[in-house]
Parts: C-alpha cells; structure tokens; sequence
C-alpha cells in the first residue's frame, strides 16, 4: 500500500471513531438544555485555571522526558516541554495518535538519539502514564461510589498496560537475553536484517534501560502521578464553572476515564471519544446528562486551546532554526565559480558583508571606566582602558550581552532615581559610590553584573604603560602596548 | 566526473591546534592530499609577546570573553589562531596518568589505548615539542614555592614543558616572543607545510555538509586578499574535526551531529590566590612557578599562576576596596592556584541567536567544592610555611589569610559556592571516544557513530577528565587516532 493511500486510511478509520463515539454521546441529549447550560456558566476564573493547572502539567512531563534520556542527552526542561507539547499539539491536529510519531522524531531530533529510541522512550512515558492512570483510578472509585462499569474499564486497562510492562521487563531486566533472540531470529534473514534488528533491539534496550535502578523508577513513578494529578487539577477546576461542587473524587475519575478512553486512535484533539467519555464519567455518578456534556466541552477546550497554541509555537521556533541549518546546506549546492585559495579548491557561494569595525567606547563607557580604575589616571590611560572594556563587551556572545546591556539599563536607571542625574553627569567622587555600592554590594547578581568590567578594566589599566607607571614599573619587555601615542599615555 | 574530482580535498582538517596540527602532520607525511581550516590568523614573532589587552585581540577566542556559566560561573579563554591554544599556553607536559588510561578504558571501552600503546606517541610529540625540564636556576616564585612544599613534606614534582631553552621573559600567555616555548605553530607546522600540508588561515567553518551519513565538505567563511570574506563550498572525502573542545562540539551540533556531541563538557576548575612575600620576588619578570604539588592528586593539583601586574589586579578586584593598595607591593608577590579533578559535567550548545557563539555550562559538583575548599587551605598553609606574608584568593570576603589558623578551617569546612572567582584553561571530554556505545559520540579512534567519514581529534576525545595538563594527552591521542585513519586507508 503506498503511503499516500495508507494515510487516507488513517484518516477514514480515525473519523469514523470518532463519528460513533460523538453521535453515541450526543444521541439521548437535549442540545438545547446543553446550550442553555453553556450560557449560565461561569467561565472565570475557572477556565484559565483548569488551563494553568494543564501547562503545569506539561513542565511535569517536560521533567520527566528530561530524565528518561538524561543518560542520553542532556535536554533543558523548555526543551523537553516543547518537544512533548508538539507531541500533544501534534495529536490535536493530526489523526489516529500520529502526534506520538512527531514527539518521538522531535526527540530524536533535538538530542540526536536513534528514532527507535526515542519511539521506545515515548512508549515507556505512555506506559507509566496508564499505570499512574490506573493508580488515580483505582484510588478514586474506592473512595467514591462508582459504575460497575468503571470497574470494568479499570480491569481491561489493567490488563492491557500489565501485558506491555511484562514486555517492557523484559527490555529492563533481559536486556542481553532480548538481544540473543533478536540475533538469533534474524539470523537466517540475512546480514543486513540481522544487523538492523539487533540495532533496533539495542536501542530499546538503551531506552528502557533509565527503568533498571530502584531509585530511577520511583522517581518515573512519582513525577507521573504528578503528572496526572494536575491533569485531575484541570478537570476539578471546571466542576465549579458549571455549577457542580470541586470533587477531587468525580475529577479524578472523569480524568482517568476520559484518558483511558483516547488511546483509542480517533481523529484530530479526539474530538467524540473525549466528549463520550468524559461525560459517561460524570453520568455515572449522577450528574444530569447536559451538564455532563457541556461539561466535556468546556475541559475538552481547556485541553485543546493551550497545547495545540503552544505546539504550534514550538514548532515554528524549532522550524525556523532547523530551517536556518537547511537553508545554509541548500545554499551550499555546487557552484560553478572556483577558486583556489591557500591552495585549496573552494566553490565560492557568496561574496559576505565587511566584518564588524572595531567596538567604540561611549560616554557610559568612559565615565565607568574612570569610576573604577584607580585615582590619578590619565585621560589617555582611561580612554584606552574604555576602548578595550567596549571590545570585550561586544565580544561577548549576544545571549549574555544582552544581560549585561540590560543590567546596566537597570544600574542608571537606578543612578538616575538615586541621584536625580545621569551617570555620565554625576562627580567622579558619586560615579565611584554608585559602582561601589554594586560591584562590592551585598547582592550576588549585581556584583555578578560588574564583574566583567571590573575586572576588564583593571587589566586593560595594569597592562598600560601609564598604569604601570603608578605602580613605578616599566613596561614588559617584548611589550609595545599602548593604541595610543607613548607621550599621550605617559602624560 | 573528472570536474567533481579536480575539486575535492581528500582530507579536511577543522582547526590548526594541538589535535589538528598533529593531524595535518601525520597525514601529509603518510602521502595524503590534506588541508587545514583555521579560523584565527596566522602571526609571526613580533605579533606575540604583546600585553595582555592586544594578545587577547590577536590570539584568544572572543578576545578570551567566553565564559562559562552556571551556578559558579568560570572564566574560561581558549587560542584562536593559527596553533590554537598550544600558542598561549604554559607548555606544561604530562603523559596521561597510566590509572586514567585504565579508567578509561574500563569506563569507555576503550581500546588500544594502555600506557604501552600510548606511549610511542608521547615519544614523538615530546621529541617534536622538545619537553624538557627548565635549564637555569629556578625563578624566585619557585624557589619560595618549593620552601613551602619542603616544610609541608608533600610529594611535587618539576613539571617538564614545550619550552627548550626557556628565557624566562613570562609572555606564555600572549605567546612567546623568543620562540622558545614551542607552541605547534612553531613545533608541527613548518615540517607540516614541507610535507604538503596546506592551511588556510582567518577561515571559519559554519557547517559540516552530509549526504545521508557521509560528510561530504564543509561551508566555510573566509578572508581572501583586501580583507573581503566569502561564503565557500570546500568538498572533501574525509572531514577531521579539530576546532577545540567547546567548538567541536557547537559545529558538530550546528551541522545536525548530536549523538552524545557536547553533552559531557569536563573541566578542571581551579581557584587563584597571591601570595606577598617579604622580599622581593619579581614574579612578572620570570616564567611562571614550574612545580606541581601531586601529594592529593588525582583530586586536587597545587602550581604556579601566569604573573603580570594586570592579571594580579583581576584576582584582587573580588576584594578591591580592601586589596587594591597591594598592587603598590606587586614585586613582592607572586600567583598560585589550586586546580581540581573536576566532578561536574557541563554541556555545549551552539547560539541560536545567529552571532556564531557557543554556550558552554558548567556546573561545579559537591565534590569540587570540597577538594577546592581543602585545596586552598593546603594552598594557603604552603605559602605561609613558604615565608608569605599573607595569602589573598581569588573569593570575595576573604580579602587575606595571614595565619594557618585562618586556612586550615577549609579543610572541614565548604567555601561560599558564590564568593568563588573560578577560572579554568583545560577542557575536554565533549565528544568522548570508546566503544561504549550509550556514552560515547565516537569509537575509541574519534570516528562518529553513524557517520562513514567523519572524525574529532582534539581535546574533545579525552573521555574524561584526564586530571592533569591536557596538551600532552591531547596531542598523543590525536596521533594514535590518525595513525589509524591512515592504516585504514591504506
Ligand atoms: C591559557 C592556556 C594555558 C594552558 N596551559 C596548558 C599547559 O600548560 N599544559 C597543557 O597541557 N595544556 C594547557 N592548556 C590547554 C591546552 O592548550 C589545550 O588542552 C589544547 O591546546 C587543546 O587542543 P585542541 O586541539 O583541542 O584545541 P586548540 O589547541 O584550542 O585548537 C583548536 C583550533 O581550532 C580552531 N577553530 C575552532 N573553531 C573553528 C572553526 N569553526 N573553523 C575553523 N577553525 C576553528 C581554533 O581557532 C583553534 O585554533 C592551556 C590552555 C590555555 C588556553
């Protein structure tokens, strides 16, 4: 089947689940009285809430993807959370869990592990997610009275998530035996098969391994009910909006029904099998059947909105860098023009704009330069010591050049309440109390802020013919320094 | 087909340092067509020697601003210039430690690397560099440092360097004026060029170019006559990546390679203090103090600091409204440091932000601190015993320890995490080689998984923390890797 026709498929099968379970859900139910439900509701401030409780709840499983392959690579929680978030996002707009496929492909992406690897990482975190599920479930039907049916729903999860963690042992505990009958399997099926399943093997095997210490797995464990439990946080944050009092209980059921209900793969945001059993849930312990549905609407947006926007943004970020990457390959195609430079052959692509000149020191410059450096310089050693604190300053990459340039918007800004002036208008005598009371404060990341051109400064100043002269040096041997004119600096 | 052929390197090399020298080196003398990018310039004698502010201009990366952060943030410099940082070092020389090499190999899996197999390699860098003990009496700064490790009793060591006929005239940091200190501009790169090598200069590779899993060439920025850059292709069979231990593995990351690529950054942090003497010592007109006090290692090195009036006044600024009338005494005094193992792991990152820069994170571990917290006492009570007046770290509120009281409290007790002006000069392990698949970016001869042509041979390999000076190491491994490139390809 080719691609093409196998994706149509897809998307055929994922509507029609999804159409059954939103007509099976709909079909007893007064649209009318559900719209009327919607109109008294009180979406504030309980909407925004369920969504913090739910973006809360990605950070959690941002930390625990970092975890999971901290082994591997070292991902930042943002990271992590973006590249579960486009997962989720992704399953929002694509059909039958294919969002599952694109987290998966994101980690390997931005971590350079192997596709199967990061496929088996996302498998072991929707493993633990219907455990930890199960667990929440379990907990709450016992402390509240619940359906038969809820029962049910739990022992046929169990059972299916008991089967994929006795598989998923078998990776953590087994690892060299899985290994031996994958080679011994694939052995008759050529080299080339052979060498790819064991490749394969291994890199489940290296995914399940975070499993294998105690202490790995509670912690798994532990972030996971985290995980759910803001979940449950989203859906108790809705009861209030329509009326219905918080029950932790009711929340936690109506969460882990409706999220043992969508691993069915349906279509896009599951939009039907969401609505059908979210509100089964709450039909169950007898709330009235419009609340339940509007109910299942209103968490269903709470959901939606945030990951899908959010995804989204994710995704163009990561796409404009990845992009950049491409676009510089691309304009590497093969160009006719070659020339030989130090002898060796180079395709030339693109005549390049001129380097940036040469950092020039303002007036905020000079006038903290001269707040630092000792008493007595010469304008020529200060005006040389600002010129190579500019230099350094633009050296530095953008990312902490920028904090320094905003720090030090916040250091006049703070001069300027102070003293009622400028820096550059205040007497040498305040210039040097202002940096004092900063670069040798109490508070580490204003001192932080004036270590670098503390420290610049002092060695651009120590290294000058005329700050060696205060000191009654010569200048090294070997060592014609000055930018300026000898006489200037010596004067 | 024949056009394709007539334009294509069979050999690129990324980066004219310790790894990549040694690379170009071996390579143009096995007969192959090989060519070296080099992002700084190339300088001659009369460039070096200069002060700290112009040599930093000249020869460092960023004019030596690339700091690393975390929650102790480090100063960090490294070379960028034709030789890399082998030009601004010290030319301290070790072999590695024959207990790290077992590490290693037990740790990484990695092979053919035992004290026997190594130790050809060191014979004929140590030859090409002239290791070789310091040939006139020993300098002020190490004579008093020496007294101290006397009446310590501690086991030290005269650490041998790549300075043969060493004049003492202190420019190790904004390279050697007298060409003694033989940095691999001076040791490899002649021979090198004799051989056929060719280095392009003031070139900076931007992206490594692939086709599927073979790296086909590199896109470079490059200064042609007049100062005009360009955007060139240069295509190649074969791509050795020797841009350093923070650049390998931002170009390897920024070229789509991150398997293990600068995830496991290791450093040796190390804490400076100065020491004022009595007499007058001089230190900013002799070569830094040759010894090494090797009593705690691997975890913990004492040794000498550079020393100009400059870099006297960066350690002091912590505490410069008490310090700063010390500099009028700066004959008097001399710069020591404590250096640790290093315990913490960091991670290297190309900016997103278009401007070319690497992020390189560090975070001090526990145990760093602790061996840098006793290691400054051991420090400070050698100095004393050594005849110093006083002792000023490089730690804000601890302006001066003038008695052993004062710094043998750090031996049980942790210096405030952030009060510490750490700095360090020796990074490595951000693409650790062997064969253990789930922690290393390359097998044990630095090529990169999944990649059929695609090499790193320079500091980076190191698979951990070699717990001494790198250079030795670096330039030893790097020999052995391309030795077996070449085996290989013939
Ligand atoms: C101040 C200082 C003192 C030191 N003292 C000692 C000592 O005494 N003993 C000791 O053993 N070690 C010392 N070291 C460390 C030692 O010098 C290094 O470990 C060693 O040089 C690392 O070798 P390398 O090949 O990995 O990198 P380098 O020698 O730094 O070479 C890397 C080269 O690659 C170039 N490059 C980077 N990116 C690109 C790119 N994109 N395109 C083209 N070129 C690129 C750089 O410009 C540089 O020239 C010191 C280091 C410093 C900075």
């Amino acid at each position: 089947m080719s691609s093409e026709s196998s994706r149509r498929w897809v998307t055929v099968l994922g509507a029609g689940v999804s159409a059954l379970f939103l007509w099976v859900a709909v079909r007893h139910i007064d649209l009318a009285s559900v719209k009327e439900t919607w109109r008294t509701a009180r979406p504030l401030p309980w909407i925004p809430l369920a969504m913090a409780a739910y973006v809360v709840g990605h950070f959690v499983r941002g930390a625990r993807l970092r975890f999971l392959v901290r082994r591997e690579a070292g991902l930042q929680v943002t990271t992590a959370t973006n590249v579960v978030v486009v997962g989720y996002a992704s399953n929002n707009v694509l059909p039958a869990r294919l969002g599952e496929l694109v987290r998966a492909g994101m980690l390997a992406e931005r971590t350079g592990i192997p596709l199967t690897q990061a496929l088996t990482v996302t498998f072991i975190e929707r493993l633990v997610d219907g455990v930890a599920i199960l667990f929440l479930l379990v907990g709450a039907s016992w402390a509240t009275h619940t359906a038969g049916w809820i029962a049910e729903l739990a022992r046929v999860g169990a059972l299916v998530f008991g089967v994929a963690l006795a598989g998923l042992g078998l990776a953590v505990f087994f690892p060299a035996a899985l290994g031996a009958l994958a080679s011994r399997l694939s052995q008759p099926l050529g080299r080339r098969a052979h060498d790819t399943a064991v490749g394969l093997v291994t890199s489940i095997v290296n995914g399940a391994a975070v499993l294998r210490r105690p202490l790995d797995a509670l912690v798994i464990g532990v972030l996971s009910v985290v995980v759910w439990l803001c979940e449950s946080a989203m859906f108790v944050a809705v009861l209030p909006a329509l009326g219905l009092a918080p029950s932790p209980g009711m929340a936690v059921i109506a969460m882990s029904v409706t999220n043992l209900g969508i691993l069915v793969p349906s279509t896009p945001g599951f939009v039907g099998p969401f609505h059908f059993f979210c509100s089964q849930a709450l039909l169950a312990q007898g709330v009235g059947a419009e609340i339940a549905l509007a109910y299942a609407v209103l968490v269903h947006i709470a959901f939606y909105a945030p990951a899908t926007l959010w995804g989204a943004g994710a995704m163009l970020w990561y796409g404009v860098e990845v992009g950049a990457t491409a676009a510089l390959a691309r304009a590497a195609r093969r160009s006719h023009r070659v020339e030989t430079i130090g002898g060796v052959p180079m395709q030339i692509i693109a005549q390049l704009a001129e380097p940036p000149k040469e950092a020039e020191a303002s007036d905020f410059d000079r006038a903290l330069t001269e707040a630092i450096l000792p008493p007595g310089g010469s304008a020529a050693v200060v005006g040389d010591s600002a010129r190579f604190l500019a230099g350094q300053i633009a050296a530095l990459p953008t990312r902490v050049r920028t904090l320094y340039a905003i720090g030090m918007s916040v250091f006049r800004f703070w001069v300027r309440v102070r003293y009622l002036r400028s820096f550059c208008g205040l007497d040498l005598d305040r210039r040097r109390a202002a940096v004092a009371g900063w670069a040798f404060g109490t508070i580490a990341p204003l001192r932080q802020l004036f270590r670098a051109p503390r420290s610049t400064v002092l060695l651009a100043f120590y290294e000058h013919p005329a700050g060696l002269a205060t000191l009654g040096a010569e200048e090294r041997r070997h060592l014609p320094v000055a930018t300026t004119a000898p006489e200037e600096a010596h004067g | 087909m024949a056009e394709a052929v007539r334009h294509r390197t069979e050999v690129l090399v990324v980066g004219s340092g310790a790894g990549g020298a040694v690379t170009a080196l071996e390579l143009a003398s096995a007969g192959r067509d090989v060519a070296v990018l080099e992002e700084g310039g190339e300088h001659a004698d009369d460039d070096y020697g200069k002060s700290s502010p112009e040599a930093m201009r000249l020869l460092y990366r960023r004019r030596g601003m690339t700091p690393i952060l975390g929650q102790v943030p480090l100063g960090y410099v490294e070379g960028a210039c034709v030789g890399g940082s082998t030009e601004i070092n010290s030319g301290f020389w070790h072999r590695t430690p024959r207990e790290v090499l077992l590490r290693w190999h037990a740790q990484f899996g990695l092979a053919d690397a035992g004290v026997d197999d190594m130790a050809p390699h060191f014979d004929w860098a140590e030859e090409r560099l002239g290791i070789s003990k310091y040939d006139r009496e020993w300098p002020k700064s190490t004579r008093m440092f020496a007294q101290g490790i006397e009446a310590m009793g501690w086991a030290y060591q005269e650490v041998p360097r790549a300075a043969p006929g060493c004049l003492s005239t202190n420019a190790c940091a904004s390279g050697c004026p007298t060409g003694k200190k033989r940095g691999v501009s001076r040791a490899l790169w002649p021979t090198a060029r004799e051989k056929g090598a060719r280095l392009v200069p003031r070139c900076r590779v931007h992206q490594l170019l692939f086709e599927r899993h073979r790296c086909i060439g590199v896109l470079a920025e490059v200064e042609v006559e007049g100062g005009r850059r360009v955007l060139a292709r240069i295509d190649a069979d074969h791509v050795f990546v020797c841009a350093g231990p923070t650049e390998t593995p931002a170009l390897l990351r920024r070229s789509g390679v991150k398997f293990h690529v600068g995830e496991t950054l290791r450093v040796h942090p190390m804490l400076k203090v100065a020491a004022r003497f009595p007499e007058t010592i001089d230190a900013h007109q002799s070569v830094l103090p040759l010894l090494q006090v090797k009593e705690f290692w691997p975890d913990v090195s004492l040794g000498g600091a550079f020393f100009t009036p400059g870099h006297l006044a960066l350690g002091l600024s912590d505490n410069w409204p008490e310090t700063s009338d010390r500099m009028q005494r700066f004959r008097n005094m001399a710069s020591y440091y404590v250096a640790v193992r290093g315990e913490g792991r960091g991670w290297v990152r190309p900016s997103k932000l278009g401007d070319g820069a690497t992020l390189i994170h560090y975070d001090v571990g526990p145990g760093d601190l602790k061996n840098l917290s006793q290691g400054l006492a051991r420090l400070c009570t050698l100095l004393l015993a050594a005849g110093a007046e006083e002792v000023l770290p490089a730690v804000r509120g601890m302006a001066s320890i003038t008695s052993e009281d004062e710094a043998i409290r750090w031996l049980d007790e942790a210096l405030p995490k952030a009060n510490l002006s750490l700095t360090t000069v020796h990074a490595f392990s951000s693409c650790p080689i062997g064969e253990r698949s789930e922690k290393c970016a390359a097998d044990s001869f630095g090529k990169l998984r999944r990649y059929e042509n695609l090499y790193v041979n320079d500091a980076s390999v190191l698979p951990d923390s070699p717990g001494v000076n790198p250079q030795g190491s670096v330039m030893a491994f790097a020999r052995r890797n391309v030795q077996h490139f070449i085996d290989r390809l013939s």
